[in-house]
């Protein structure tokens, strides 16, 4: 059972407002388990765990507030070169096929 | 005012999102105290310079703030006073409050103070107008070790319009009078931007924005600063290559402007100028037809290096990228427009929101830290209906504290 509840699926709405407001939890822990990256490292090293999370911290990248996201360009530029990914986009586009179908 | 000196210190840790609890803290009116500002770092402890320059900016706009450092300034006890605005007398000289930015400031945009200055302004007692200019005084964007942040062509294109879905669209203006790129070793920038701000409401609207639309337009500023105009139509060239198919309707400036003199401080030679801090970059903004607006900014480093192709490539991917998060807010902009809704009439308003964005540690500590400030928590469901693409609806009932300062004086 314990297993079939680890596995929720992420991004759940209902999900998200039950850990908002626990401030057991900082906002990155909320997120990669909301997000569902969070594996199996729940419960034992925990002391290593806060090791490893320190030297995280002196990481440059997260260090300070950032107003555009990281990103990583190369994996972009494969994503948008993929027809699947600009058939599904162009849903979100004005131009031509309203309904999102396919079709030059 | 009586309340305020016996109101209680809320208390906060760490340097992350210190702008947002100090917008939160000046618009409430709660003091705060924030502890240990980097004290883990072995090299630079305590508030960096662009943090100290920002508190030095919500003093002159305010009156009656009282800041306290500690020795080390790993501690910060903020009392917020009135926000007066650019009223004359009060460090303002014909109405226009003058900001320096120094040399250690150029890790950061000039649009990281822009941002958190907007968000004050349409509650202040008279018109804001801000001048900024100095050594680090960097208006493209800005991808350094430190921080990212925005070019003010953004601010200016997808930024300032969000404030018109919360009624508050007169006389707001961004000037650019001196463009600047960030600098490398040794350089300044010494841009120039002016923001007037002189559209004061009582409350914000009530915002309701569902529906995301669809993409109608693209426009863009590409900019090239002491670098050959070439640079541009490259980068345009590259951009439009990759959205023309995805929308007709794109069309991108072109700014080119000289490197900016700056004073060179040099012995012997008091009056002396040397340029600037050279680049280029490009600012693309989406706009859908139910108004909502998605950006990206890309901008060359200070060590070059990148071809102005590359630049464009990134930059239209990145804005593919931001529009397919969805929602009606992109990353940029939500947590200005999450605290303007918090700040509100008390009424429920909702956005709709992509997962990625609801789910960034911004946004979620703005959450908790707006519910510390004594909002209510924000409530969350999912998007319905056919056209629904996976945003969930973030419903923020306003506390209608509006705009304190004309409440009391």
């Amino acid at each position: 059972a314990k297993k079939m509840h680890g596995k929720q699926r992420p991004y759940r709405t209902s999900e998200l407002a039950r850990m908002m407001y626990n401030l057991t939890m900082s906002p990155l822990e909320v997120l990669k388990k909301w997000r569902g990256d969070e594996d199996v490292e729940e419960e034992g090293s925990d002391n290593e765990d806060d090791f490893f999370n320190k030297s995280k911290e002196q990481d440059p990248l997260n260090e300070e507030d950032r107003h555009i996201p990281v990103f990583n360009y190369q994996a972009l530029e494969a994503k948008w070169e993929d027809e699947e990914n600009i058939e599904d986009l162009m849903s979100r586009f004005a131009s031509g096929h309203a309904s999102g179908k396919s079709g030059d | 005012m009586s309340e305020e000196t016996t109101q209680s210190l809320l208390q906060f840790t760490g340097h992350r999102h210190l702008i947002s609890r100090l917008l939160l803290s000046t618009l409430t009116g709660r003091p705060i105290r924030i502890s240990s500002i980097r004290s883990s770092s072995p090299t630079h402890p305590g508030l960096a310079p662009h943090e100290i320059s920002f508190i030095r900016l919500l003093d002159s706009i305010t009156n009656g703030s009282s800041i306290q450092f500690s020795m080390t300034g790993t501690t910060l006890v903020y009392r917020p006073g009135l926000i007066t605005g650019s009223a004359d007398g009060l460090g303002a000289t014909g109405g226009v409050i003058k900001h320096e930015l120094g040399r250690d400031c150029a890790r950061r945009g000039v649009s990281w103070w822009i941002l958190g200055l907007c968000v004050l302004a349409p509650f202040s007692k008279s018109g804001v107008n801000v001048l900024f200019e100095g050594e680090g005084c960097v208006t493209g964007a800005v991808h350094g070790k430190g921080g990212v942040d925005v070019s003010v062509d953004t601010i200016r294109t997808a930024l300032l319009p969000i404030y018109k879905n919360f009624g508050i669209e007169r006389n707001i203006e961004l000037r650019v009078l001196k463009r600047s790129c960030a600098p490398g070793a040794g350089k300044s920038a010494g841009g120039e931007v002016q923001l007037v701000f002189n559209h004061q409401v009582r409350l914000p609207q009530t915002l309701h924005l569902l529906n995301p639309g669809r993409v109608k337009k693209i426009r863009g500023v590409a900019y090239a600063v002491g670098v050959s105009g070439s640079n541009n139509a490259r980068v345009i060239e590259t951009a439009r290559g990759i959205l023309n198919k995805f929308v007709p309707d794109t069309y991108i400036f072109s700014d080119v402007s000289s490197a900016p003199f700056v004073p060179a401080n040099e012995k012997g030679n008091p009056g002396g100028k040397k340029k600037g801090a050279v680049g280029f970059g490009l600012s693309l903004v989406a706009e859908s037809n139910t108004y909502c607006i998605y950006s990206a900014d890309v901008a060359s480093p200070p060590q070059g290096g990148v071809t102005p192709e590359d630049i464009g490539k990134q930059c239209a991917y990145q804005l593919l990228e931001v529009i397919s998060q969805g929602g009606c807010m992109e990353k940029t902009a939500a947590p200005t427009a999450l605290m303007l809704m918090a700040m509100g009439t008390e009424d429920v308003g909702r956005l709709a929101l992509g997962k990625d964005i609801l789910g960034s540690e911004e946004v979620i500590q703005l959450g908790r830290d707006s519910k510390v400030f004594g909002g209510s928590g924000w409530g969350f469901r999912d998007q319905t209906g056919e056209k629904s693409r996976g945003e969930i609806v973030v419903s923020v009932v306003g506390r209608g504290v509006g705009n304190v300062g004309r409440k009391i004086a």
